[in-house]
Parts: C-alpha cells; sequence; structure tokens
C-alpha cells in the first residue's frame, strides 16, 4: 500500500500573483471547502499564503483527485486548473516536507512558512478534516523542517538585495524597530526595498523623489510620508536607513551633504543602501564616521555569500528531508503490517477455538477440566507455532521500504481487510 | 581553605575563557550554557575564597595579589550579568580571557599574609580601595565592548563580513553597553578621587602629588571629557572606543603604580 496522499496546488512558481489571489480564501470559505473535502474516511489539509494555495487530501475512498480538480475549478477558474501542479503518493508527502522546511518557499529558508502550515493544520483539526493520517504526515513534516532549521545554516541566509539590507541593518541597529527608512526615488525597486523593510519592522517610512507626485504616490501606498526632494538633507537628519534607487548620473548624497548633517543627527549611525546604477550615494561618504554606506556591488556580495551559504545548507537540508520521509515511510510501513497481523492472529484465533469446542463435543467421554485446559494450550501453541514467523515478519520492514512488502500479500492470501478494525481476541 | 577555593575557580574561569572563544569561533548554541555554567561555578567559589580571606581583614585586600583578585571576581561578576541582561554571550570571548589574564600573576604571587595597622582598616579606607577596584573592574568590561565594538565596525565599514560579524552583537548595542559601562565606572571614580582626597587631607603627613595620582586625574578627565561629548555632543562610535581605551590604559598605570614595584602600597 502506497500513501494515498494527494497534493493539487500553485504557487509563487507556477502562477502569477492575479491567479493566486483569486484563490486567496477567507477563513470561513476555508472552513466550508475543508469540510467538504474532509469529509467521510477522506482527511484534507488546506494550505493558504499569498505564495502558494494547496489542497492536500488523504484517504482510501473516492477519486481523490478529480474531487480535488473540480473543487480548485470551482475556485479559480480553468486559469487556476491550468497553473496547478498535482503530487501523488510519495511525491505530494516528499512536497508537503520540502514546504514545510521552507524549501520551497520564494525565500528559501524563511521561516514564516511553518507557523502558517501549522495554522492551517490547526484549523483542518479544528473543522474535523485532519484526524489520524494527515495529523501523522504533518506531525512528521513539522519534525522535519524543525530539524532543517536547527541542523543547516539555511534559516539563517537572506537572499534578495532587500533582505541583504535588512541584515546589515541588523548589524548595524540590532533591528529595524521604531527606525526611519527614507527611500530616494520612487520606482519598483524602491517599493519593493520599503515594503521589505517595513515588513521588517521599520518604525517610519519617507519618500522623496524628483517628480514629487510618484513620491506622494508610493508614499500613500506604503503608509509613509512623502518629503519634497529639495529637503532632502532635512530628511536626512531623521532617517537611520536611506536606501537611493534614482536614475540620476551624479551622485546624489556627496560626502559633503551628509557630513553636513552628522551634528544635527547627534552623530547616530547612518546606513546608506545605493541601489542605483549609476550610484546615487559618492564612495568617500563611507570615510564619514558613523555612516555605512554600501552600493549594489557590496549588497552583491551580500546576496552571494548567503547564496553560497544557502546553496550548501539547502543541499544539506534537502538530504534531512529526504531521510525524513523516507524514515516516515517506514514507520508507517510498520503500522500497515500492523492491522494485517491482527486480523491474522485474531482469524487463526477464532478457527482455534472453534475447531477446540467441536472437538470437545463430540467426545464420548467429556474431559476433565484439567485434560481440557491441556488440550486448548496444545492448540493454542500450534497456532503460536504457525504464526511466529508470519509475525515476525509483519513487525519488519526493510530499510528504504516505501509500504510493507508483504502487508498486501497476506491480506490477499488470508482474505483479510487491513483497513476493516481487527476483531476477536486481537493482536497478542 | 582559600586557596583550594582560588584554584578551582582559576581552572573555572580559565575553561569558561576557552568555551567563550570556542563560541566566538564556532558560534554552537550549546558553549553558551558550558561556558556561564563554568564561569558561574568559578565565580561563586572565588567568591567564598574572598570572604574566607578578606574577612579577617576587615574586608580589605591587601598587597597586588589580593587586589588583583577582587578585580578578576568583580570582573567576572559584571561579566556575566551583562552577558545575561544583553543575551549577547559572545561578549565573554572579550572579557572572560581578560580575567583569567589579571588573577593569574596573583596565584603566583602568593597569599599575603601581612598584619593590617589599625587605620588601615579605617572604614573609608576601605569604601576607596573597593569602589577603586570595582571602577577599574567596570572600565575592564568597558574596554572588552569597546575592542568588540572596534572589530565590528572595521568588517562593518570594511564589508568584509568574517566570523565577528557572524557572531558579535549590533554596533548600537555594543555602543550602548559601553556608554553604560562607562558612566558607572565614571561615578566609581569619581568617588575613589574623593576619597583619596579625604583621606589624604586627613592624614598626618604633609606629601605632594604623586605620579600615581595625577595619572588617576587625567584619566578621570580623559572620562569626563568623553561622557560630555557623549551626553552633550552627541559623540558616539568608534572615537568614543578609542576613547574608552585611552582612559583605561591610563588606569591600568595608576594601578601598576599603585601595586607595583616601588607603588605607594
Amino acid at each position: 500500500m502506497s500513501v494515498a496522499l494527494v497534493c493539487l496546488g500553485i504557487s509563487h512558481k507556477t502562477a502569477p500573483l492575479p491567479v493566486r489571489e483569486r484563490l486567496a480564501l477567507s477563513e470561513e470559505r476555508q472552513t466550508a471547502l475543508l469540510q467538504r473535502v474532509g469529509a467521510g474516511r477522506a482527511e484534507a489539509l488546506l494550505v493558504s499564503t499569498c505564495n502558494r494555495v494547496e489542497l492536500y487530501r488523504t484517504g482510501a475512498a473516492g477519486d481523490l483527485e478529480s474531487e480535488l480538480r473540480t473543487e480548485v475549478l470551482a475556485l479559480g477558474g480553468e486559469e487556476a486548473l491550468a497553473h496547478a501542479y498535482l503530487h501523488r503518493g510519495e511525491a505530494a508527502l516528499h512536497h508537503l516536507f520540502r514546504v514545510a522546511a521552507s524549501l520551497d518557499s520564494m525565500v528559501v529558508g524563511e521561516p514564516q512558512i511553518l507557523g502558517q502550515l501549522k495554522d492551517a493544520f490547526q484549523l483542518a483539526q479544528r473543522v474535523g478534516a485532519a484526524r489520524g493520517e494527515l495529523a501523522r504526515v504533518c506531525g512528521a513534516a513539522f519534525a522535519a523542517a524543525k530539524r532543517v532549521r536547527t541542523e543547516t545554516e539555511v534559516g539563517r541566509a537572506a537572499t534578495s538585495m532587500a533582505s541583504a539590507a535588512v541584515q546589515l541593518a541588523s548589524k548595524i541597529f540590532g533591528g529595524l524597530g521604531g527606525k526611519t527608512v527614507l527611500l530616494v526615488g520612487a520606482g519598483e525597486m524602491s517599493e519593493l526595498a520599503g515594503r521589505h523593510l517595513l515588513s521588517a519592522g521599520a518604525g517610519r517610512l519617507l519618500v522623496t523623489n524628483r517628480t514629487e507626485e510618484r513620491a506622494v504616490e508610493l508614499a500613500r501606498a506604503l503608509g509613509g510620508e512623502a518629503v519634497p526632494f529639495p529637503s532632502l538633507e532635512r530628511a536626512l537628519q531623521p532617517a537611520d536607513v536611506v536606501v537611493c534607487t534614482t536614475a540620476s548620473p551624479t551622485p546624489i548624497l556627496t560626502r559633503e551633504l551628509v557630513a553636513g548633517t552628522l551634528r544635527a543627527r547627534r552623530h547616530r549611525p547612518l546606513f546608506l543602501v545605493d541601489l542605483a546604477v549609476p550610484r546615487d550615494v559618492e564612495p568617500e561618504v563611507n570615510t564619514l564616521d558613523n555612516v555605512y554606506a554600501y552600493d549594489i556591488d557590496d549588497i552583491q556580495k551580500v546576496v552571494a555569500e548567503n547564496a553560497a551559504l544557502r546553496a550548501d545548507a539547502a543541499a544539506r537540508a534537502e538530504a534531512l528531508v529526504a531521510e525524513d520521509v523516507a524514515r516516515f515511510l517506514r514507520e508507517r510501513a510498520v503500522r500497515e503490517g500492523v492491522p494485517v497481523l491482527a486480523q491474522l492472529r485474531a482469524r487463526a484465533e477464532a478457527i482455534r477455538k472453534a475447531e477446540l469446542e467441536r472437538a470437545l463435543a463430540n467426545l464420548p467421554t467429556p474431559l476433565t477440566e484439567g485434560q481440557a485446559q491441556v488440550v486448548a494450550a496444545m492448540t493454542s501453541a500450534i497456532v503460536n507455532k504457525v504464526l511466529h514467523q508470519p509475525t515476525v515478519k509483519l513487525r519488519t520492514v526493510a530499510p528504504g521500504a516505501e509500504a510493507h512488502p508483504l502487508a498486501d500479500a497476506v491480506a490477499e492470501l488470508f482474505g483479510l481487510d487491513p483497513s476493516a478494525r481487527p476483531t476477536g481476541s486481537g493482536e497478542s | 581553605m582559600s586557596r583550594i577555593a582560588f584554584v578551582l575557580a582559576f581552572h573555572a574561569y580559565a575553561l569558561g575563557a576557552i568555551a567563550y572563544l570556542a563560541l566566538l569561533s564556532s558560534g554552537r548554541e550549546g558553549l553558551v550554557w558550558t561556558a556561564r555554567v563554568l564561569t558561574g561555578a568559578g565565580w561563586v567559589l572565588h567568591g567564598l575564597g574572598l570572604a574566607v580571606l578578606l574577612s579577617p581583614q576587615g574586608f580589605r585586600p591587601h598587597g597586588v595579589a589580593q587586589s588583583l583578585s577582587v578585580i578578576a571576581f568583580l570582573l567576572v561578576g559584571l561579566l556575566l550579568a551583562v552577558e545575561l541582561r544583553t543575551h549577547a554571550p559572545v561578549l565573554g570571548a572579550f572579557v572572560a580571557p581578560a580575567a583569567v589574564a589579571v588573577w593569574l600573576p596573583a596565584l603566583w604571587a602568593g597569599p599575603a599574609d601581612q598584619a593590617l595597622a589599625g587605620p588601615a582598616r579605617a572604614p573609608i579606607l576601605v569604601f576607596h580601595i573597593a569602589v577603586a577596584l570595582a571602577g577599574l573592574a567596570v572600565f575592564a568590561v568597558a574596554t572588552g565592548v569597546a575592542v568588540a565594538f572596534l572589530l565590528l565596525e572595521r568588517q562593518v565599514k570594511g564589508k568584509r563580513f568574517g566570523v565577528l560579524f557572524e557572531r558579535l552583537p549590533s554596533l548600537e548595542l555594543l555602543d550602548g553597553l559601553n556608554q553604560r559601562l562607562v558612566i558607572g565606572g565614571f561615578v566609581a571614580l569619581t568617588l575613589t578621587l574623593v576619597t583619596g582626597l579625604w583621606i589624604a587631607a586627613r592624614s598626618d603627613t604633609a606629601r605632594s602629588l604623586q605620579a600615581v595620582e595625577i595619572t588617576t586625574a587625567v584619566a578621570w578627565l580623559v572620562f569626563a571629557a568623553l561622557l560630555q561629548a557623549r551626553l552633550l555632543a552627541g559623540w558616539r562610535g568608534r572615537r568614543v572606543a578609542w576613547l574608552t581605551m585611552a582612559g583605561f590604559g591610563l588606569l591600568v598605570l595608576s594601578f601598576v603604580g599603585t601595586y607595583g614595584p616601588g607603588g605607594v602600597r
């Protein structure tokens, strides 16, 4: 028996934002969907984040795939289905483990996904859609993610330029909490950097741009304040982090200009991130005390170092995930053997009892209680000896096995139903 | 008994210092508790040893060995307090080895067992010595923090991301910690000077100012200027770190003048 798990989903890797937005559901709709998909003997899990929407389903009954396709079609239409991916069995299990370990995230190693996955699981549990098998799968996936986080460096790596800037800022300030960010330039890169710095905890955002309307527009979009471009020097005074992204052919922040603000700033550290080409910040600015100027090459150096660190860590993390998936399957395979064994023993015990009763009833002279006990013990011993080897085999799974190699065969041979609960005296 | 406690404490400090240095180089989280437990156990033993040794002397350390021992004790106590408060155990790599280095010559020097005369046990003198040694310990930790700041600042400025960049806390945390320590040390140093002058004024024998007192006064001026620049003009960072180290250097000279060969005590 292979794992009866199916995953149908879309993610940042397969679908653009408008398609993902269409599948973003409120908690009420998520609950309704889980109750529908996870009804009966099936179990369901819905992972819904800004970067992915994935529906997992497990259970022996029904057509898992076609039911999931119908749900996704209803939610996001043909386009959503066209961007969807489908994983079955072990591949679905492996995918879930990778998602939990943040190996499938846009920023590999980002920590939020595990929390989001736990929330999704809790919701599925609350509505009764995750019970036995899915709870075990999720538990193993969470444990694997924790192992990846503690045993590899994958969680420490920043990947994009904006997160590299946040990483550097945390080395200067200890964190961006309550810090003021000044965006010089109002283009796409500025917006991305602004969003990232705000999500990293920056307290106040100022935006300045030669075209003031764009500064006002971006400030409004990010919840910041627009500052007139001629007041740039004054805007530098409250700023802790300055991100420059203009298309200016000459430096905007000269050594002289920045040095002129230091006294008014009371020498507070100033972190200048220059993502513009040609540069907006004169290189000599970095020689000023308490001023740390990084241009795009410096930032890319950090990104490259992080990427090297991440590649190495991610490779080790992938190996850990594969190891944990194999362990989970092995344990599951052992669990698969147990109900078959229980049924086999119950069947043998029932036969033994029936035959013993018939034999005793057919005797011309009834046996004494002691004699009956001796005969009963002998039949039990015969049954136990016959079943000894099958018991050992059904309790053992070879390393690397994905399913119990004998469970299906034994069930077929003796006419057992492994999904049914054993009756009678059960497993000894 | 105190000798056994001191030897055990010294070994615990030395192993703790090694654990702190290993933490700095490897970043292994498990070493944090190893370093803390070793250093903390050493500190408790050291404190017991000092209590047994100093109580018959009215808690006035006598001679260079005992003074160094007290400084090492205060240094380690301060280190444990600072690193627990700031959650920056890696700072131990800058202070714990210093405590070991300070105490090592004291252990070799052996116990000072001269009987003390009545005036030497006067409360004001005991306070003067205690506050002087405490000030020295506080400035030693501030100097360790200043060194950590300068090393990290060099990497951040130079865009070289080595082990220190990875392990040390932020520049702002180190700078703020330096400020708090310098303020604490300055208060202790001021009290040392005031009580020293008071004791000198009450002394029967008239004498001129000695090099030790002048050096201490210069160190006080350096720290006073530093604090004024920091609090009024907003100085911080590299310049303040260098000034902290310079001021501490003067205090070490003053200590050597007091307890070294040909010293006044």
